[in-house]
């Protein structure tokens, strides 16, 4: 299992995990693990806290979430990236788009 | 024998056997070759290369298993040479033996006749299945290496100063989702791309035809680099899908300012070298990948900088410093700048950066498209300055060379005022020549023209109406501060809608066609308080002696394009005359 997601138990709040290798692989998955939450106002926590490498389209990936989050007036927050991953979204300016915490 | 007939081959010792399976096989409509040993069949196959090969295990000279073995050789990885096993040892071990050896079935005697011809059917089938994909397979790749060979036509072909600015391009397929692009603006600036879409390969590649397009046709009518960006941005916004973006940087540079402009919008650090090798400075990106946002974010700037002749701007994709090794580190930054460095000091950035790459990634295997540009700051076109145009000779002043009649009116004249919020969003100036390539035609002597106002216009702005200094940019703190403040009295100018009919750039011009050319009469008035012009020129004159001052080579440059040059109601109206032949 290379994608984790849990909601929380009061419903608001949904934690992404990503394991070591944040790529393309990923993609169906990562689209699985939020697809079908259509919950107003949710909170969404994707946590890159193991995520050691993220190639380009894993940033896509990111951003296919943010417009799902934003579709349903939800929140986005990218929980403790590692230093690497930190340099990747600092060079594509992520920051300016979205909570990096 | 019919094209489409097929060809067996049978290896067996027993002459018996191969008679047996010759008659059944040309029952199934196949032509059939025998060899009674091994070595013979594996020789068979080299001479015949059949489509089927039936292969018995015990014989003479050399046994089924070898000379399978041999045969798959032969034949290579991706070709099917189907090879079924006829054997009476019903044993497990044979069954795995001959598997091992490369074989594709096995049948077991006794068997009845339609059992064997089950057998060659669906042996058939797949290897009619293996020839499809292969067709496929060719058929794809043919035709992504004549789109590869079209698109890199359309795309790099024509880049400019190809044989000054330095490339590097290893793309990880056929096709490269990098792309590098340079074209001349009107004015002798050089625009320059380096661009990397998500992904590698065809999906990746699409979006660089749209992206070339708008960056030629652009810079080509005058647009500077920011308008420029900023319509990539809403291109890429409309076409590509969520996921995919386009991470870029641009340099826009002036040769005759000595100046560039940097942007650099999710790529790595891009570097400014000089003519020790030495890192002056790096460009960090300040706004996301291109094709996220619907626009620019507001605060988006380019970075202003001095250049000297000698220096260099280099610009990568990551794909160099995540290149890896066979034990999976990663180039890096700090290799990168080495091997830079080496290169500018050995005068071939280029060559040594590539052999650097490669001795440290030994032939393993490329995830992502590399590249990189290195463009030097200066030599790529010396704008043409003496485009005053010079009478034949034989003819004099009084013989009206060219037809000048006095009192003439002009055939069409064009008058653009701009005023308030106008000034910061619009450049007028592509619009301007826009309308004269519509009147006129296109023309090399325009080029010239575009630099006149250009220069006159940015003047008004800057000087007249702005009220900026032209003095700031004499030092290289300056020269930042200047651009800082222009940019902050523009967006107060644009703030400020209850007086914006005051603030004004007015732009007038009128045609005359002469017999051999034509002369263009420029008018540019503005809203300022104006400025002391002798002042102004003669400080210029002096300190352009002296080979001090960075600015006022604006107007020095405008004079020597121009017939008559001339500055009115303190400064605020100049009027520029141009006259040039055909």
């Amino acid at each position: 299992m290379t994608i984790n997601n849990k909601l929380s138990a009061d419903g608001k709040q949904l934690v992404i995990s990503i394991d070591e290798r944040f790529d393309f692989s990923l993609h169906q998955q990562f689209r699985d693990s939020y697809n079908s939450l259509t919950t107003q106002e949710l909170t969404y926590i994707l946590d890159l806290s193991q995520t050691e490498y993220m190639d380009s389209s894993a940033l896509g990936m990111i951003l296919l979430l943010k417009d799902h989050v934003q579709l349903h007036a939800g929140h986005l927050i990218i929980s403790k990236p590692s230093d690497t991953v930190r340099k990747i979204l600092e060079i594509a300016q992520f920051q300016r788009l979205m909570t990096i915490e | 024998m019919s094209p489409s007939q097929k060809l067996a081959l049978v290896v067996d010792d027993s002459k018996m056997q191969c008679k047996l399976l010759s008659v059944l096989l040309e029952e199934e409509n196949y032509r059939v070759v025998v060899a009674n040993d091994g070595a013979s069949g594996v020789q068979m196959y080299i001479d015949h290369q059949p489509d089927l090969v039936l292969m018995d295990i015990n014989m003479p000279i050399m046994d089924g298993f070898e000379a399978t073995r041999r045969i798959k050789k032969f034949s290579g990885v991706g070709n099917l040479a189907p090879i079924i096993f006829i054997t009476s040892m019903d044993s497990e071990q044979a069954f795995i033996k001959s598997v091992d050896a490369g074989g594709d079935s096995i049948l077991v005697r006794p068997f009845t006749p339609n059992v064997f011809k089950a057998k060659i059917k669906s042996m058939q089938r797949i290897s009619d299945l293996v020839e499809q994909v292969k067709g496929l397979q060719q058929e794809q790749q043919n035709d992504a290496e004549l789109a590869e060979k079209m698109m890199s036509n359309v795309i790099e072909a024509r880049n400019f100063a190809l044989d000054k600015i330095g490339v590097i391009k290893k793309p990880a397929t056929i096709f490269s989702g990098d792309i590098q692009l340079s074209a001349l603006c009107p004015n002798g600036d050089l625009h320059v791309l380096l661009g990397d879409f998500t992904g590698h390969g065809l999906r990746s590649s699409i979006g660089a035809i749209p992206v070339t397009e708008t960056f030629r046709a652009m810079t080509k009518k005058g647009f500077s680099i920011l308008e420029i960006i900023a319509q990539i941005n809403r291109q890429m916004h409309t076409l590509l899908p969520g996921d995919l973006f386009f991470a870029a940087s641009f340099a826009s540079i002036s040769e005759h300012e000595k100046s560039a402009y940097i942007f650099n919008a999710g790529l790595p650090d891009g570097y400014l070298f000089n003519e020790g090798a030495k890192i002056i400075q790096q460009f960090a990106s300040t706004h996301p990948p291109l094709g996220i946002l619907p626009q620019l974010l507001p605060d988006a700037q380019l970075e202003v900088i001095q250049v000297k002749s000698n220096d260099r701007i280099v610009f990568i994709t990551d794909g160099i410093v995540e290149a890896r090794n066979p034990p999976g580190e990663l180039f890096g930054f700090p290799r990168f700048e080495k091997a830079a460095i080496e290169g500018i000091e050995n005068k071939d950035l280029i060559s040594c950066v590539l052999r650097e790459l490669d001795d440290f990634c030994q032939h393993c295997e490329q995830e992502d498209d590399i590249s990189l540009v290195d463009i030097p700051c200066s030599g790529w076109k010396k704008i043409k300055i003496t485009n005053k145009v010079a009478i034949p000779e034989g003819f004099s002043e009084e013989d009206n060379y060219f037809g000048i009649p006095q009192g003439a009116l002009p055939t069409w004249s064009y008058h653009l005022h701009l005023t308030g919020k106008l000034l910061k969003t619009v450049n007028p100036i592509p619009l301007v020549m826009s309308q004269i390539n519509d009147l006129e035609g296109a023309g090399e002597h325009w080029q010239s023209l575009y630099t006149i106002l250009t220069e006159l216009f940015i003047n008004a702005l800057d000087h007249g109406v702005l009220e900026l200094n032209s003095s700031l940019k004499d030092s290289a703190e300056g020269f930042s501060q200047y651009f800082n403040e222009r940019a902050k009295r523009l967006d107060k100018l644009a703030g400020n809608v209850i007086n914006a009919p005051n603030d004004f750039v007015r732009i007038s011009l009128k045609y005359f066609p002469l017999s051999h050319g034509g002369k263009m009469v420029i008018n540019i008035k503005d809203s300022g308080q104006g400025f002391e012009v002798l002042d102004v020129i003669k400080d210029n004159s002096i300190a352009m002696n002296d080979g001090l001052k960075l600015s006022g080579r604006g107007v020095e440059l405008v004079n020597q394009l121009c017939d008559t040059l001339e500055y009115q109601e303190k400064g605020t109206l100049v009027t520029a005359s141009y006259i040039w032949h055909v």
